[in-house]
Protein backbone atom coordinates (compact mmCIF):
# COMPACT_ATOMS: atom_id res chain seq x y z
CA UNK A 1 0.00 0.00 0.00
CA UNK A 2 2.48 2.48 0.79
CA UNK A 3 4.83 1.73 -1.77
CA UNK A 4 2.02 2.92 -4.39
CA UNK A 5 2.93 6.08 -5.36
CA UNK A 6 -0.47 6.59 -6.74
CA UNK A 7 -2.84 5.51 -4.07
CA UNK A 8 -2.26 9.25 -2.44
CA UNK A 9 -4.67 10.49 -5.22
CA UNK A 10 -7.45 7.82 -4.12
CA UNK A 11 -11.05 9.02 -2.74
CA UNK A 12 -12.77 7.57 -0.28
CA UNK A 13 -15.97 8.64 1.43
CA UNK A 14 -15.69 9.64 5.06
CA UNK A 15 -18.97 8.91 6.54
CA UNK A 16 -22.16 7.44 5.66
CA UNK A 17 -23.22 7.46 2.33
CA UNK A 18 -25.86 10.13 0.69
CA UNK A 19 -26.98 9.68 -2.43
CA UNK A 20 -29.72 12.19 -3.50
CA UNK A 21 -31.44 11.09 -7.02
CA UNK A 22 -29.36 8.75 -7.99
CA UNK A 23 -25.82 11.02 -7.75
CA UNK A 24 -23.38 10.17 -5.36
CA UNK A 25 -23.01 13.05 -2.92
CA UNK A 26 -21.46 11.51 -0.13
CA UNK A 27 -18.80 13.65 1.97
CA UNK A 28 -15.32 11.84 0.34
CA UNK A 29 -11.53 13.15 1.42
CA UNK A 30 -11.67 15.58 -0.98
CA UNK A 31 -14.57 17.54 0.21
CA UNK A 32 -12.69 17.53 3.68
CA UNK A 33 -9.29 19.13 2.09
CA UNK A 34 -11.66 21.41 0.33
CA UNK A 35 -13.53 22.47 3.27
CA UNK A 36 -10.19 22.90 5.35
CA UNK A 37 -8.25 24.98 2.82
CA UNK A 38 -11.31 27.14 2.93
CA UNK A 39 -11.81 27.14 7.07
CA UNK A 40 -7.91 28.10 7.10
CA UNK A 41 -8.18 30.80 4.01
CA UNK A 42 -11.30 32.16 6.51
CA UNK A 43 -9.27 31.76 9.35
CA UNK A 44 -6.06 33.90 7.93
CA UNK A 45 -8.29 37.01 6.35
CA UNK A 46 -10.29 37.27 9.87
CA UNK A 47 -7.05 37.10 11.72
CA UNK A 48 -5.31 39.52 9.71
CA UNK A 49 -8.02 41.78 9.21
CA UNK A 50 -9.21 41.72 13.20
CA UNK A 51 -7.23 44.50 14.35
CA UNK A 52 -6.64 47.25 11.92
CA UNK A 53 -2.72 48.46 13.43
CA UNK A 54 -0.72 51.03 11.23
CA UNK A 55 2.29 49.08 12.02
CA UNK A 56 1.15 45.62 10.85
CA UNK A 57 1.53 42.16 12.64
CA UNK A 58 2.80 39.30 10.79
CA UNK A 59 -0.92 37.90 9.87
CA UNK A 60 -1.99 41.71 8.87
CA UNK A 61 0.75 41.81 7.10
CA UNK A 62 0.11 38.58 4.87
CA UNK A 63 -3.42 39.37 4.68
CA UNK A 64 -2.75 42.59 3.22
CA UNK A 65 0.06 41.29 0.91
CA UNK A 66 -2.06 38.80 -0.34
CA UNK A 67 -4.77 41.36 -1.59
CA UNK A 68 -2.20 43.73 -2.97
CA UNK A 69 -0.42 41.27 -4.75
CA UNK A 70 -3.89 40.64 -6.79
CA UNK A 71 -5.02 43.99 -6.64
CA UNK A 72 -1.76 44.63 -8.76
CA UNK A 73 -1.67 41.79 -10.88
CA UNK A 74 -5.36 42.32 -12.17
CA UNK A 75 -4.64 46.54 -12.63
CA UNK A 76 -2.04 44.97 -14.99
CA UNK A 77 -3.38 42.52 -16.68
CA UNK A 78 -6.67 43.43 -17.11
CA UNK A 79 -6.83 47.06 -16.23
CA UNK A 80 -9.24 49.06 -14.06
CA UNK A 81 -12.26 47.92 -16.07
CA UNK A 82 -11.82 44.45 -14.54
CA UNK A 83 -12.37 46.16 -10.39
CA UNK A 84 -15.32 44.40 -10.15
CA UNK A 85 -14.16 41.16 -10.69
CA UNK A 86 -11.50 41.44 -7.79
CA UNK A 87 -13.45 39.25 -5.34
CA UNK A 88 -13.27 36.09 -7.86
CA UNK A 89 -10.06 36.20 -8.70
CA UNK A 90 -9.23 36.54 -5.39
CA UNK A 91 -11.12 33.77 -4.28
CA UNK A 92 -10.00 31.34 -6.98
CA UNK A 93 -6.37 32.55 -6.43
CA UNK A 94 -6.54 31.79 -3.05
CA UNK A 95 -8.61 28.45 -2.86
CA UNK A 96 -6.15 27.05 -5.56
CA UNK A 97 -2.83 28.37 -3.60
CA UNK A 98 -4.08 27.00 -0.85
CA UNK A 99 -5.42 23.42 -1.82
CA UNK A 100 -2.17 23.26 -3.11
CA UNK A 101 -0.29 24.51 -0.06
CA UNK A 102 -2.56 21.79 2.36
CA UNK A 103 -1.84 19.09 -0.15
CA UNK A 104 2.21 19.65 0.72
CA UNK A 105 1.51 18.39 4.35
CA UNK A 106 2.32 14.50 4.94
CA UNK A 107 -0.57 12.73 4.91
CA UNK A 108 -2.59 15.10 3.58
CA UNK A 109 -4.81 14.97 -0.26
CA UNK A 110 -4.12 17.08 -3.08
CA UNK A 111 -7.37 18.26 -4.52
CA UNK A 112 -6.14 20.39 -7.27
CA UNK A 113 -4.38 16.81 -8.47
CA UNK A 114 -7.69 15.65 -9.47
CA UNK A 115 -8.45 16.62 -12.67
CA UNK A 116 -11.92 16.78 -12.20
CA UNK A 117 -11.46 19.64 -9.75
CA UNK A 118 -9.15 21.71 -11.53
CA UNK A 119 -11.60 21.36 -14.90
CA UNK A 120 -14.84 22.41 -12.85
CA UNK A 121 -12.62 25.51 -11.87
CA UNK A 122 -11.56 26.49 -15.60
CA UNK A 123 -15.13 25.74 -16.43
CA UNK A 124 -16.55 28.50 -14.55
CA UNK A 125 -14.06 30.95 -15.11
CA UNK A 126 -14.48 29.90 -19.20
CA UNK A 127 -18.19 30.31 -19.27
CA UNK A 128 -18.22 33.31 -16.53
CA UNK A 129 -15.66 34.81 -19.02
CA UNK A 130 -17.64 33.83 -22.24
CA UNK A 131 -20.90 35.48 -20.55
CA UNK A 132 -19.34 38.39 -19.54
CA UNK A 133 -18.07 39.35 -23.13
CA UNK A 134 -21.24 38.81 -24.46
CA UNK A 135 -22.94 40.63 -22.44
CA UNK A 136 -20.61 43.80 -22.65
CA UNK A 137 -20.08 43.35 -26.45
CA UNK A 138 -23.86 41.54 -27.38
CA UNK A 139 -23.21 39.61 -30.91
CA UNK A 140 -20.02 42.07 -31.71
CA UNK A 141 -18.15 39.62 -29.24
CA UNK A 142 -17.89 36.80 -31.98
CA UNK A 143 -15.31 39.55 -33.63
CA UNK A 144 -12.74 37.74 -31.60
CA UNK A 145 -12.89 34.88 -33.66
CA UNK A 146 -12.45 37.13 -36.83
CA UNK A 147 -8.62 38.55 -36.89
CA UNK A 148 -8.70 41.95 -39.27
CA UNK A 149 -6.96 41.78 -42.52
CA UNK A 150 -7.61 38.44 -43.40
CA UNK A 151 -8.56 37.67 -46.61
CA UNK A 152 -11.95 35.90 -47.44
CA UNK A 153 -10.82 32.93 -49.29
CA UNK A 154 -9.07 32.70 -45.82
CA UNK A 155 -11.75 32.91 -43.44
CA UNK A 156 -13.43 29.88 -42.66
CA UNK A 157 -10.38 28.06 -42.28
CA UNK A 158 -8.79 31.11 -39.71
CA UNK A 159 -12.42 31.22 -38.20
CA UNK A 160 -12.66 27.40 -36.90
CA UNK A 161 -9.20 27.60 -35.90
CA UNK A 162 -9.75 30.36 -33.82
CA UNK A 163 -12.78 29.03 -31.90
CA UNK A 164 -10.44 25.51 -31.25
CA UNK A 165 -7.88 27.72 -29.16
CA UNK A 166 -10.83 29.51 -27.93
CA UNK A 167 -12.20 25.98 -26.88
CA UNK A 168 -8.43 24.91 -25.44
CA UNK A 169 -8.57 27.20 -23.23
CA UNK A 170 -10.77 25.57 -20.12
CA UNK A 171 -8.45 22.49 -21.15
CA UNK A 172 -4.72 23.96 -21.06
CA UNK A 173 -5.69 25.84 -17.98
CA UNK A 174 -6.91 23.23 -16.06
CA UNK A 175 -4.47 19.72 -17.42
CA UNK A 176 -1.25 22.52 -16.40
CA UNK A 177 -2.94 22.68 -12.65
CA UNK A 178 -3.50 19.18 -12.20
CA UNK A 179 -0.32 17.67 -14.23
CA UNK A 180 2.14 19.66 -12.55
CA UNK A 181 0.28 18.88 -8.71
CA UNK A 182 0.02 14.90 -9.64
CA UNK A 183 3.70 14.17 -11.24
CA UNK A 184 4.76 16.56 -8.23
CA UNK A 185 2.98 14.26 -5.75
CA UNK A 186 3.74 11.44 -7.54
CA UNK A 187 7.73 12.09 -7.78
CA UNK A 188 7.79 13.00 -4.08
CA UNK A 189 6.37 9.25 -3.23
CA UNK A 190 8.54 7.95 -5.83
CA UNK A 191 11.70 9.22 -3.97
CA UNK A 192 10.38 8.22 -0.81
CA UNK A 193 10.19 4.88 -2.01
CA UNK A 194 13.31 4.40 -2.88
CA UNK A 195 14.52 5.67 0.32
CA UNK A 196 12.72 3.06 1.89
CA UNK A 197 14.22 -0.15 -0.59
CA UNK A 198 17.71 1.22 -0.32
CA UNK A 199 17.22 1.09 3.30
CA UNK A 200 20.18 2.59 5.69
CA UNK A 201 23.54 2.35 2.91
CA UNK A 202 21.73 3.74 -0.20
CA UNK A 203 18.59 5.71 1.07
CA UNK A 204 20.52 9.06 2.08
CA UNK A 205 20.82 10.54 -1.92
CA UNK A 206 17.11 9.99 -2.70
CA UNK A 207 16.33 11.74 0.98
CA UNK A 208 18.24 14.63 -0.36
CA UNK A 209 15.91 14.54 -3.51
CA UNK A 210 13.11 14.66 -0.98
CA UNK A 211 14.04 17.25 0.87
CA UNK A 212 14.92 19.28 -2.53
CA UNK A 213 12.18 18.31 -4.50
CA UNK A 214 9.62 19.58 -1.61
CA UNK A 215 10.91 22.96 -1.62
CA UNK A 216 10.66 22.77 -5.73
CA UNK A 217 6.93 21.80 -4.79
CA UNK A 218 6.43 24.14 -3.01
CA UNK A 219 7.28 26.63 -5.39
CA UNK A 220 5.59 25.13 -8.29
CA UNK A 221 2.17 24.73 -5.75
CA UNK A 222 2.34 28.72 -4.83
CA UNK A 223 3.27 29.28 -8.84
CA UNK A 224 0.70 27.64 -10.36
CA UNK A 225 -2.12 29.03 -8.37
CA UNK A 226 -0.28 32.72 -9.68
CA UNK A 227 -0.53 31.71 -13.42
CA UNK A 228 -4.42 30.28 -12.84
CA UNK A 229 -5.19 33.63 -11.64
CA UNK A 230 -3.44 35.55 -13.79
CA UNK A 231 -4.46 33.51 -16.90
CA UNK A 232 -8.16 34.48 -15.59
CA UNK A 233 -7.06 37.87 -15.90
CA UNK A 234 -6.22 37.61 -19.34
CA UNK A 235 -9.34 36.18 -20.63
CA UNK A 236 -11.06 38.51 -18.81
CA UNK A 237 -8.61 41.36 -20.14
CA UNK A 238 -9.79 39.73 -23.61
CA UNK A 239 -13.69 39.80 -22.87
CA UNK A 240 -13.69 43.59 -21.40
CA UNK A 241 -11.36 45.02 -23.56
CA UNK A 242 -12.11 43.21 -27.77
CA UNK A 243 -8.90 43.67 -29.54
CA UNK A 244 -6.50 41.24 -30.44
CA UNK B 1 14.58 79.24 -4.59
CA UNK B 2 17.72 77.34 -4.42
CA UNK B 3 16.39 74.91 -1.74
CA UNK B 4 13.52 73.78 -4.06
CA UNK B 5 16.01 73.40 -7.46
CA UNK B 6 17.66 71.02 -5.34
CA UNK B 7 15.04 69.30 -3.99
CA UNK B 8 13.78 68.90 -7.58
CA UNK B 9 17.32 67.55 -8.61
CA UNK B 10 17.42 65.26 -5.73
CA UNK B 11 13.69 63.77 -6.07
CA UNK B 12 14.99 63.08 -10.27
CA UNK B 13 17.53 60.76 -9.21
CA UNK B 14 15.31 59.51 -6.78
CA UNK B 15 12.77 58.77 -9.23
CA UNK B 16 15.78 57.44 -11.79
CA UNK B 17 17.29 55.16 -9.43
CA UNK B 18 14.09 53.55 -8.66
CA UNK B 19 13.55 53.00 -12.49
CA UNK B 20 16.54 51.07 -12.81
CA UNK B 21 15.73 48.75 -10.12
CA UNK B 22 12.29 47.86 -11.65
CA UNK B 23 13.91 47.23 -14.85
CA UNK B 24 16.75 45.43 -12.83
CA UNK B 25 13.90 43.10 -11.16
CA UNK B 26 11.86 42.39 -14.68
CA UNK B 27 12.27 38.97 -15.93
CA UNK B 28 13.90 37.53 -13.15
CA UNK B 29 11.11 36.64 -11.07
CA UNK B 30 8.88 33.77 -10.54
CA UNK B 31 6.58 35.02 -13.51
CA UNK B 32 8.83 34.54 -16.04
CA UNK B 33 8.64 30.73 -14.88
CA UNK B 34 5.02 30.78 -15.21
CA UNK B 35 5.10 31.49 -18.61
CA UNK B 36 7.37 28.64 -19.50
CA UNK B 37 5.44 26.46 -17.66
CA UNK B 38 2.21 28.11 -19.62
CA UNK B 39 3.43 28.20 -23.16
CA UNK B 40 3.88 24.24 -23.21
CA UNK B 41 0.31 23.00 -22.56
CA UNK B 42 -1.08 25.78 -24.91
CA UNK B 43 0.16 23.78 -27.59
CA UNK B 44 -0.83 20.68 -26.37
CA UNK B 45 -4.25 21.61 -25.09
CA UNK B 46 -5.26 22.76 -28.47
CA UNK B 47 -4.28 19.28 -30.19
CA UNK B 48 -6.38 17.59 -27.88
CA UNK B 49 -9.53 19.90 -28.46
CA UNK B 50 -8.96 19.49 -31.94
CA UNK B 51 -8.91 16.01 -32.04
CA UNK B 52 -11.51 15.88 -29.38
CA UNK B 53 -13.63 17.77 -31.67
CA UNK B 54 -13.10 16.25 -35.12
CA UNK B 55 -14.04 12.83 -33.34
CA UNK B 56 -17.47 13.96 -31.71
CA UNK B 57 -18.51 15.50 -35.59
CA UNK B 58 -16.95 11.58 -36.80
CA UNK B 59 -19.18 10.34 -35.01
CA UNK B 60 -22.28 12.11 -35.46
CA UNK B 61 -21.68 11.70 -39.27
CA UNK B 62 -20.60 7.85 -39.39
CA UNK B 63 -17.22 9.26 -41.21
CA UNK B 64 -14.63 7.66 -39.07
CA UNK B 65 -11.20 8.64 -39.43
CA UNK B 66 -11.96 11.77 -42.33
CA UNK B 67 -13.14 14.56 -39.96
CA UNK B 68 -10.93 13.58 -36.87
CA UNK B 69 -8.00 13.58 -39.20
CA UNK B 70 -8.57 17.37 -40.49
CA UNK B 71 -9.39 18.65 -37.03
CA UNK B 72 -6.30 17.01 -35.57
CA UNK B 73 -4.46 19.17 -37.98
CA UNK B 74 -6.68 22.40 -37.47
CA UNK B 75 -6.14 21.86 -33.46
CA UNK B 76 -1.95 21.93 -34.37
CA UNK B 77 -2.22 25.25 -36.05
CA UNK B 78 -4.69 26.30 -33.24
CA UNK B 79 -2.07 25.26 -30.67
CA UNK B 80 0.92 27.33 -32.71
CA UNK B 81 -1.18 29.86 -32.88
CA UNK B 82 -1.95 30.00 -29.29
CA UNK B 83 1.93 29.85 -28.55
CA UNK B 84 2.48 32.87 -31.07
CA UNK B 85 0.16 34.78 -29.48
CA UNK B 86 1.08 34.59 -26.22
CA UNK B 87 4.82 35.15 -26.70
CA UNK B 88 3.73 38.14 -28.31
CA UNK B 89 1.91 38.84 -25.24
CA UNK B 90 5.32 38.00 -23.08
CA UNK B 91 7.41 40.27 -25.27
CA UNK B 92 5.11 43.42 -25.12
CA UNK B 93 4.93 43.08 -21.01
CA UNK B 94 8.89 42.85 -21.15
CA UNK B 95 9.13 45.71 -23.31
CA UNK B 96 6.65 48.23 -21.24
Amino acid sequence: MATNPMHQFEVYRMGPEISIGGINLSFTNASFFMLVSSLLILLMLFLGTKKKLLVPTKMQLMAEMSYTFIAKMINDTAGSKAKPFFPFIFTLFMFVLFCNMVGMFPYSFTVTSHIIVTFILASIVFLGVTIIGFIKHGIKYLELFVPKGVPVVLLPLIVVIEIISYLSRPVSLSVRLFANMMAGHTMLKVFGGFVISLGLLGGWLPLGFSVALTGLEILVAFLQAYVFAILTCIYLNDALNLHH
Amino acid sequence: MKDLKEITTRLEIAKKNIKKNLNKNKGTNAASLGNALKISTELVAAVVVGSLFGFILDSWFDTKPLITIFFFFVGVAAGIKNVISSAKKMNRNTEK
